[in-house]
C-alpha cells in the first residue's frame, strides 16, 4: 500500500507542467516578442512597445486577411455545421439506413487524405484550360462560368474555401451521426404518430437533441476557419496579389519570407485574441457542459 | 517512498531529455569517430536529388572519415527555412544560396564563412571556375560562396512557326511587339506565361528595369541603405510589361510555370521566356528550338545587352566546426568530373570551365552557354537582388496588375513605402 507522500502530488502535476512548458510559455513569449523589432539575422532586438500593433491596425493587407477569415468562418458554419447535420440526418433516416455505411465512408474519405495532396489535386481541378471543373462547365454549356478560379482576385478565396468544405463536411457529419444515434428512437416514433413530417421532426427533435454536438462543431469550424493555413498556402499562396491571404498565411509570409519576426508575433497575438474571444462567447451562448 | 522518488527522478530526467534533444542532435553523431557535415540544398526532386546523393556517396567513399547528412526542401520553402536554420545555434555546415542580395544577407548577419583564403591557397581549383560566376558571391572583395551552376534567362521560340510566318527573332522592343502582333493575327497565343508563382514575374520586371533604368539609379535603389525607387523609369518599365498583356495566354495568374513550359514544348505557343537550364526540361520538341536575348528597348536609359541570370551555389556556415572538410566537399563538387556529371545528369550548366561540351549537350545547350559566357555583364535575378520586403510589394502588386487590379503607379507607391521601411532599418 502506498502511503501518502509529499512528492506524489507533484508527480501527478508533471504532465501539466510539461504542457505548461510546451504550450503556455511560448504563447507568453510571443506576446513579449511582438513588442520588439527583430529578425533571424540580427540577434539584437529593438524595443518598440505597441508600435507593431499600431502598424498592424493600419495595414490594409491585415484587413483583407481578416475579411477572408471571416468569410471562411461564415461559409464553413453554413456548409459544414448545417450541411453536416443535414447529411447526418439523411444518412440516419430509416429509409436509407441500409446503405448509409457506404455513404458514410464516401463522405468521410476526404478527411483521411492529407490536405497537401488534396490541395495539389484541386489545383489541377481548377486549372482554367485543362481542369476538370471548367471542362465540365463548358461541356454543359456554361461557358460564362468557366472562370480562372484561382487566378482571379474575385474568385480565388471562394475557390479555396470550397476545397475546405469538401474536405471537412464528412468529419462534422460523422460527429452528428454519433450524436443522432444517441437520440432515443421513441421520440421519433411518437412524433410520427402525432403526424409530424420528416422536416418537422428534424427541426423539433434532431436539432435540439444534438445541441451539444453543434457547440463542438461550431467551435471546431470557427477556430479552424481562423487558423486555416494549408489550403490557401498551397492553392494560391495568398495570391493573386493579396486577394486570398488569410491571417495565418500573412503571418507566415511576414515571419519567414519578409523576416519581420516582431510584426509576425503581433499578428499571432491578434489571432490568439480572436480565437479566445470566439470560444468565450460561444461558451456563454451555448452554456455548455450542462447536458440537459 | 524511495520508489516514488526514483520514479520522480526518472520522470524528471526524461522530461529534461525531451527538452534538450532538439538542440543536441548532431553531437551524438560525432561520437562514432567520424566528422559529420550537414548539407542543406533545395532539390528534393529529380534529377538533382539523385545527382547530389551520388556526389555525396562518391565523396564519402574517397573520404571514409567524413559523413555527410543531406537535407533538402523545395524552392520557395527553402527561402524561408534557411533563414530560420541559420538563425539557430545549429545551422547546416554547407547550405545552398542564390547569389547577390540573397547571399549578402547571410554575410551581413555573419552567418557565412569567408572563403577567400581557400580560393587563394588552391589556385588550380579556383582558376577553373568561371570568374563571372564567382563575382556574385563576392562582397567587399571577399568571396563567400562557391558557384555550382550558371544560368541565364532568354526568349525561346518555335523556329518552324517563325519560318512559316516569315518573321525573325526581334532585336528591339518595337520589333518584338511587331512579331507578337503577327503571331496574334495568325491566331497564335503569342507568348506563354504562368504567373501563379511570383518569381516568374520578377524575371520580366527585373529585366525591364535593367533596360529602362539607368545603372546608377539601379545601383542606388537596389542597395538597402539608399533604395527609394522614386524614378519614373520604374513606372515606364511596368508599362512596357503591360504592353505584353494582350499577347499572353489568358489567365496567366492561374497557371504555374511548369504548366506554361509544357504548353510551349508541346507547340501550343510559339514563344516562352525561360531559363537556359530548362532546355533539357523541354524534352525532345517536335519543332526546332531557337533563342534570343531580351530585346533592347528604344530610348531606355539602362544597359541594353545585359543577360538576366545568376549562378547558384553553396556557402559554408560561419559556425561550422569543420570548415576544412566542408571546403573539401565543395571543391569535390566543383571538380571537372562532377561538373560534367551535372551537365549530363541534370542538364544544368556547371560553373566549372569546359564542362559543357559536345559529348553531353545539345547544340541549343551549347548556344545557351555561349551566350552566358559571352555576356559582358549578368543582371542577377530581380527578387534575389533586392530586400524580400520590397520584392514582395513589387511582385504581388504586379501580379494584381496582370489581373487589371492595380496600375504601375499604385505598385510603385507600395514599393516606395516598403523601400522606406527597409532603408530606415538598414540605416540604424
Amino acid at each position: 500500500m502506498i502511503k501518502p507522500d509529499k512528492f506524489v502530488p507533484y508527480l501527478y502535476l508533471l504532465p501539466a507542467l510539461v504542457f505548461l512548458l510546451l504550450v503556455y510559455i511560448p504563447i507568453f513569449q510571443n506576446i513579449g516578442d511582438s513588442m520588439y523589432n527583430w529578425s533571424t539575422f540580427s540577434p539584437d532586438k529593438a524595443f518598440v512597445g505597441m508600435d507593431n500593433y499600431f502598424t498592424l491596425f493600419k495595414d490594409p493587407v491585415f484587413y483583407e486577411a481578416l475579411k477572408n477569415n471571416i468569410l471562411y468562418a461564415v461559409i464553413s458554419i453554413v456548409f459544414q455545421v448545417f450541411g453536416g447535420l443535414i447529411i447526418a440526418a439523411v444518412l440516419e433516416d430509416k429509409l436509407i439506413r441500409k446503405f448509409s455505411p457506404i455513404f458514410r465512408t464516401v463522405y468521410f474519405l476526404p478527411v483521411v487524405v492529407s490536405m497537401t495532396v488534396i490541395a495539389l489535386l484541386f489545383s489541377f481541378f481548377y486549372n482554367p484550360e485543362v481542369g476538370l471543373l471548367n471542362q465540365f462547365l463548358k461541356m454543359i454549356g456554361l461557358n460564362n462560368l468557366a472562370l480562372p478560379w484561382l487566378g482571379d482576385s474575385e474568385t480565388a478565396i471562394y475557390a479555396v474555401i470550397a476545397v475546405s468544405q469538401w474536405q471537412s463536411i464528412g468529419y462534422i457529419a460523422m460527429l452528428y451521426i454519433v450524436s443522432i444515434q444517441k437520440i432515443s428512437p421513441e421520440l421519433y416514433e411518437a412524433a410520427e404518430m402525432d403526424g409530424a413530417n420528416k422536416i418537422k421532426t428534424f427541426f423539433h427533435i434532431t436539432v435540439p437533441a444534438t445541441k451539444e454536438m453543434t457547440f463542438v462543431a461550431v467551435i471546431l469550424t470557427l477556430t479552424g476557419a481562423f487558423t486555416v493555413f494549408n489550403e490557401p498556402y498551397i492553392l494560391t499562396g495568398g495570391g493573386p496579389g493579396t486577394s486570398s491571404e488569410v491571417l495565418s498565411t500573412y503571418l507566415y509570409k511576414t515571419a519567414f519570407s519578409k523576416d519581420m519576426m516582431g510584426y509576425a508575433s503581433a499578428i499571432a497575438t491578434v489571432i490568439l485574441i480572436i480565437t479566445l474571444l470566439i470560444s468565450l462567447v460561444q461558451m456563454k451562448i451555448f452554456k455548455t457542459g450542462k447536458e440537459d | 517512498m524511495r520508489k516514488t522518488k526514483l520514479i520522480f527522478a526518472s520522470f524528471l530526467s526524461l522530461s529534461l531529455m525531451l527538452g534538450g534533444c532538439s538542440g543536441e542532435r548532431t553531437s551524438s553523431e560525432s561520437d562514432v569517430g567520424k566528422t559529420t557535415l550537414t548539407f542543406f540544398h533545395r532539390w528534393p526532386k529529380e534529377p538533382e536529388k539523385t545527382y547530389f546523393n551520388e556526389v555525396v556517396k562518391e565523396f564519402e567513399k574517397q573520404n571514409p572519415d567524413i559523413h555527410i547528412k543531406t537535407e533538402a526542401v523545395l524552392n520557395d520553402s527553402y527561402k524561408d527555412k534557411i533563414k530560420v536554420m541559420t538563425g539557430t545555434n545549429n545551422p547546416p555546415d554547407i547550405y545552398f544560396s542564390w547569389s547577390d542580395e540573397f547571399a549578402s544577407q547571410f554575410v551581413r548577419g555573419d552567418k557565412a564563412l569567408d572563403l577567400t583564403s581557400y580560393y587563394k591557397n588552391d589556385p588550380t581549383w579556383s582558376s577553373q571556375l568561371v570568374p563571372s560566376q564567382v563575382k556574385p558571391y563576392t562582397f567587399n572583395d571577399k568571396v563567400y560562396g562557391v558557384p555550382v551552376t550558371m544560368d541565364g534567362k532568354m526568349f525561346f521560340y518555335n523556329k518552324d512557326v517563325f519560318e512559316k510566318l516569315n518573321i525573325h527573332p526581334p532585336k528591339t522592343w518595337n520589333d518584338f511587339i511587331d512579331v507578337l502582333k503577327v503571331l496574334k493575327k495568325n491566331n497564335y497565343t503569342a507568348l506563354q506565361f504562368g504567373s501563379q508563382d511570383t518569381w516568374t514575374i520578377s524575371h520580366y520586371v527585373g529585366t525591364l528595369n535593367q533596360r529602362l533604368v539607368s545603372p546608377e539609379v539601379l545601383a542606388m535603389d537596389y542597395n538597402r541603405k539608399t533604395g527609394k525607387f522614386k524614378d519614373d523609369d520604374y513606372i515606364k518599365a511596368l508599362e512596357k510589361f503591360q504592353e505584353l498583356l494582350p499577347y499572353f495566354n489568358e489567365n496567366t495568374n492561374s497557371i504555374d510555370h511548369e504548366y506554361a513550359r509544357q504548353q510551349f514544348s508541346n507547340g501550343k505557343a510559339p514563344m516562352f521566356y525561360a531559363e537556359t537550364a530548362e532546355i533539357k526540361l523541354f524534352g525532345p520538341t517536335k519543332f526546332e528550338l531557337g533563342m534570343f536575348n531580351f530585346p533592347e528597348v528604344e530610348g531606355g536609359k539602362g544597359n541594353q545587352t545585359n543577360l538576366t541570370g545568376s549562378p547558384e551555389g553553396f556557402m559554408v556556415s560561419s559556425k561550422t566546426k569543420h570548415p576544412k572538410e566542408a571546403m573539401e566537399f565543395l571543391k569535390f563538387l566543383t571538380t571537372k568530373h562532377m561538373g560534367e556529371k551535372l551537365v549530363t545528369d541534370v542538364g544544368k550548366y556547371s560553373a566549372v570551365k569546359g564542362t559543357v561540351n559536345e559529348n553531353n549537350s545539345s547544340p541549343e545547350q551549347l548556344e545557351a552557354v555561349q551566350s552566358i559566357l559571352n555576356t559582358k555583364e549578368m543582371a542577377p535575378w530581380f527578387d534575389m537582388s533586392i530586400d524580400a520586403r520590397i520584392a514582395d510589394a513589387y511582385l504581388t502588386g504586379t501580379q494584381m496588375m496582370l489581373n487589371g487590379d492595380k496600375t504601375p503607379k499604385q505598385i510603385m507607391r507600395d514599393v516606395q513605402k516598403a523601400a522606406d521601411t527597409v532603408r530606415f532599418e538598414a540605416g540604424k
